[in-house]
This record gives C-alpha cells, structure tokens and sequence, in this order.
C-alpha cells in the first residue's frame, strides 16, 4: 500500500489524494486552523508580541526610578550599549560561560556514556542518578550549592580542599574562583542530560559495524575515532546547540549563587540585561540590552546549525 | 590479565565517583535538613548525628510557614500544565497530520519562538501585567508561561503523533466518523504515552522556573523557588530550614522524574534525536 510509504517517511502532506475531493480538503484546512487557533494565538500574545514590544521599548529612555526623564530616544541606547565596558565584560561572561560550560558537559557526559555502555551491570543506577539534577530546579540547586557546598569550612568543597592542603577558599568572593564555581555548577547540573542523550544514542548504534571492524583488528581507539564519533556526530551536535541555548540564557543557578558577583565577575548577558531593568529600573536600556542578546543567540546559533549541515 | 583487571577497578572506582558527585549534594541536603542548626554548622561537617524533624516543624508549620508558597507552586504549574496541553495537543495534531497551506511556516514558527531569550520577555511583559494589574496574580504568571511550554509540547506531541499509522484515521474515516470525533476516540487514546510525558515535561518546567517568577511574584503569588530566599539574608541564613525548604522544594519533581525515568531519557532523546532533526 501506498500509505505505508507515506507512513514510514511521517510526512503528512505527501499523503496521496483520496477519492475525498476538493470538498473534504478545504474542510480539513478549516479543521486545522480551528486546532491550530488558540496555540498560535497564545504564542502570538506571549512571544512575537513581546519581542516587537521589546525593540520598541529599547529606543526609549524608560526610567522607573526617575520617570520625568523619559522619552523617545531613537539608537541612543544601543549607542550606549556599544561603549558600555560592562556590556562587553559580560558578553565576554556569557561566552565563556556558555563555552566552557557546553564543552565539559558534552566531553564529560560522552566519556561517561561510552563507559557505561560497556557495563555489563550497573546501567540502571547511572540511568536513575543522573535524572536526579536535570529535573531540580537551577534556583534550588543554586542555593544548595552555595550554602551547603561552597560556605566556608563545613561546605563540602572547601572541607575537601582543606583537607587536600589547598586551604579553605573564598569560593564565591574571589572573582576568579566565584567564575569556576558558577560554571561547575551548571556543568553538575546539566551533564546527566547529555550523559542520557548520548547513552541512548549509543545504545542505538548498529552492533553489526563493531563486529566487521572487530574482525578486522581495529584498536578500541580507531573504532572510536573512526565508527562511534562520526555516527554519534548528530546527536553531539544536537546536544550542542541544545546546551548552548541553555546556557546562554542561563539565570536563576547564577543568580542564587553569587547574583553575579563579586562585582561584575559573573555576570552574564543575561543576567546584566535583567539587573538593568528590575534592580536599576532602567527599562529602555535593559531593552537593548535584551535585544542585543537575542542578536548573539541568532549570530550563535546560526553557526552551530550551519555546523550541523556541514555533513 | 592483572593490567585489564586494574582497568576494570580503575574504571568502576571512576564511575562510583560521578555517581557520588550527581547524589552527594542532594543527599546532604536531606541530611542538614533533619539536623539543628549547630549541627549543620559544625566542623568538621557531621555525617552521623541525631535527627530531628524540627526544621520541618517550623517550615512547615511555624510562623512564616512556607505552605502557602508550596501551594503557590502547585496552582501555578498545574495551571500552566492544563492551559498548555487544552492547546498543544490539537495544535501538534494539525502540525502532525492535517494538510494546509503554511504548515512548513507554522511548525517553523514555533522552533523560533524559543529563541526568544526569557529577559527579553519578561521587560515588555512587566509593563503589560503591571499596566491592567496582573502583577502577582496567577493569570498573569500562566500566561507568560505559556512562552516557553507551549513551543516545547507542541513540538514533543508531534513527535508521538507522527508515529501514529496512517491507516488508523482512513477506516475511520471510511466508518463517517467525523474529524474531531475520530482525534478524540482514534488518535488521543494512541498518543496517550506521549500526552503522559509532555505533562511531566511541562509540569516540571513551570515548578522549576524562576526567573518569571521573581519578577512577577507579591504576597499572594510566591513560588516556593522564590520564597526560599526568605531563608537567607544578609545578617542571617536559617540553615536547618533552608534545608528542609529545598527538600520540600526539590521532592516533586524527584519523584516524577524517577517515577517517569525512562519516559523521560525518551522524551529528552526524541528532541534531540528528532526534534532537532525535522526540517
């Protein structure tokens, strides 16, 4: 039958037309726009709208705090932007944040992954753990680390580093040490998630390729290199694009921790753009700054789905 | 023989460590909450002590008890979880099967809304909600939660509708039964699974949001995620009851997400898998 086909390929519309006729087909695009209709108008209301909103607001000066001021300002406030030192740290923030964050997640959770897929026995205690932190919340986990883990003395870390010889640490007061915290952080918390994905991903690996390139003598490192990375490639990069989304726009685990401090040491985009408009109430630049954000998350994501294509 | 055995040590002694760090900090969460405060404090930190179940007493039931909070949480991602599946399943159904024209567009559209980064959300929605007064309010946390979970089960239901055959919906069809009739008697009861899943998914993103919830929460609406701050001020941190809070905070989505294990890791490996590979 010629629908299996069509079943196979999940492609509704190369579905072949029926003895139905043009009646049924005009009906069905009636049936699909009253189903559609409330989605597409909520996500009209609370996305699309928003955003035309947000370019609006960011050429003004909108003030909270001092309202006679306000006004339409045309690009001033991207003009600002451009010379604000603080926009440019935490851009620079944001991108080894997000960097650094991405990269230990997909290289430690695929490590992982290929060491657990050979385990005879075992496997289902890794598949439990490792759902513990992707479902907590970033604000709780924030907070459990930065008290429990990280305080001074009796927090976890800073007792094993004393009892290391390191000595115990201002964790989140130095800007240097409070920038690793934050990072290792969201890299406890996120890299079950690719450690999953890669699992499964693994697991649905043809046995049949090992075998041939078992027979032919390849080295557990060629048939790595050569068979598992390239067939894992997609999900990699899928991992990669859905990481980066992530911690681009990553908020509460950085905000319960240091709330971007010392200083301005772990603030990121994100995280500058909201403290812009609800702490320092200055709507109209935190707008641009949210827009500048959005132009960074297209620019990067842009690549990385180029990257995707590239083979 | 005796290289390949220390292999398989070093490898075991590797995978114990990962599996401690994921557990440890949640497990010692648990730990400090059933301690005193001066347990939680001492040093070197205590693993055995004696348990008390007084920092949840208080929580729970003492003054500025975080009840109210933790119902807050429960209203709001309930709601959140209702509104969005009432609109994504016939929404991920027409995506998945009708014809019309513009459906490229539209499965497009939403992949882009999630784009949209949340800060930038929040600033023109804060405006809105604060000019007809629907700052701290439920109505008003929903909606704009609806940015980020409508996109995210529209674009997972999709994914079970499609591997729904084809031939299902014909002999219904063929019977005369009517389109809406045969989604809710035919193809609702087939992705049942998948309907199952997504409101695990949606439910533990609206439980888990904050941001949002920072800037739209009062008195009357404060999630548990924002009330727990409460515990942690400048001159002091309550740290027995903090304990308990991000226990009490934390249990919900535990349980789903080990009750939901395997549903999860497919839900999480159908978007990445093929999600992400559609169009």
């Amino acid at each position: 039958m010629t629908s299996s086909a069509v079943t196979s390929a999940g492609i509704a519309s190369d579905a072949p037309r029926s003895d139905f006729g043009r009646v049924l087909e005009q009906r069905e695009r009636r049936f699909a726009a009253a189903l559609l209709a409330p989605a597409f108008l909520a996500l009209l209301a609370t996305t699309t709208f928003p955003l035309i909103f947000l370019v609006y607001t960011s050429t003004f000066r909108m003030d909270l705090a001092m309202p006679f001021t306000n006004g339409f300002v045309g690009f001033e406030n991207y003009q600002v932007l451009l010379s604000d030192e603080r926009f440019w740290s935490s851009l620079l923030v944001s991108l080894v944040y997000t960097g650094s964050t991405v990269a230990f997640q997909v290289v430690i959770g695929l490590a992982l992954a290929l060491l657990v897929m050979d385990m005879k026995r075992g496997q289902g205690w890794f598949r439990i753990i490792a759902i513990l932190p992707v479902v907590l919340s970033p604000a709780v986990v924030g907070m459990i680390w930065r008290t429990f883990m990280l305080a001074p003395e009796f927090g976890i870390i800073d007792y094993l580093a004393i009892n290391a010889g390191l000595g115990s640490k201002n964790w989140l007061g130095d800007p240097t040490l409070a920038m690793v915290s934050v990072i290792a952080i969201h890299t406890w918390q996120w890299t079950p998630f690719a450690f999953m994905v890669l699992l499964a991903s693994l697991a649905s690996l043809p046995e049949d390729i090992y075998e041939a390139a078992r027979l032919d003598r390849a080295s557990a490192w060629q048939r790595f290199r050569r068979i598992t990375l390239p067939l894992l490639r997609p999900a990699i990069v899928m991992v990669i694009i859905m990481r980066t989304m992530v911690a681009l726009t990553a908020f509460a685990a950085i905000f319960t921790v240091t709330g971007g401090g010392p200083g301005t040491a772990t603030e990121i985009l994100n995280l500058y753009a909201y403290r812009k408009s609800f702490t320092e109430l200055s709507i109209g630049y935190g707008s641009a700054l949210a827009v500048a954000l959005l132009i960074v998350t297209i620019i990067i994501s842009g690549i990385l789905f180029a990257m995707r294509r590239a083979k | 023989m005796t290289a390949k055995r220390l292999r398989v040590i070093a490898l075991l002694a590797i995978s114990m460590i990962f599996l401690l760090a994921w557990a440890f900090p949640i497990i010692w969460s648990v730990l400090n909450s059933l301690k005193t405060d001066s347990d939680v404090l001492a040093y070197p930190p205590k693993l055995f002590f004696s348990p008390t179940l007084e920092a949840y007493r208080d929580v729970l039931l003492g003054s500025g008890s975080i009840l109210p909070n933790l119902l807050s949480s429960v209203i709001i991602s309930v709601g959140t979880t209702v509104v969005t599946m009432l609109m994504a399943v016939p929404a991920a159904y027409a995506l998945a099967r009708l014809r019309f024209r513009g459906k490229k567009f539209a499965g497009f559209y939403v992949l882009a809304t999630q784009m949209l980064p949340p800060v930038g959300i929040i600033i023109p929605y804060f405006l809105v909600l604060r000019n007809i007064g629907w700052i701290d309010t439920y109505q008003g946390i929903i909606l704009i939660y609806l940015s980020f979970s409508l996109p995210f089960a529209i674009w997972l239901l999709v994914s079970y509708f499609e591997d729904i055959p084809f031939e299902m919906e014909e002999a219904a069809y063929l019977d005369g039964a009517s389109r809406l009739k045969t989604l809710w008697r035919i193809i609702i009861p087939q992705v049942r699974g998948g309907i199952a899943v997504t409101v695990v998914f949606v439910f533990l993103n609206a439980w888990n949001e904050f941001l949002f919830a920072v800037v739209l929460s009062g008195n009357t609406v404060r999630p548990v995620t924002v009330a727990m701050f409460n515990f942690v001020s400048v001159e002091q941190t309550l740290w027995a009851k903090l304990a308990a809070v991000s226990v009490l905070a934390m249990l919900p989505v535990v349980v789903l997400g080990v009750v939901a294990q395997k549903h999860i890791v497919k839900g999480l490996t159908v978007g990445a898998v093929k999600g992400g590979g559609r169009r």
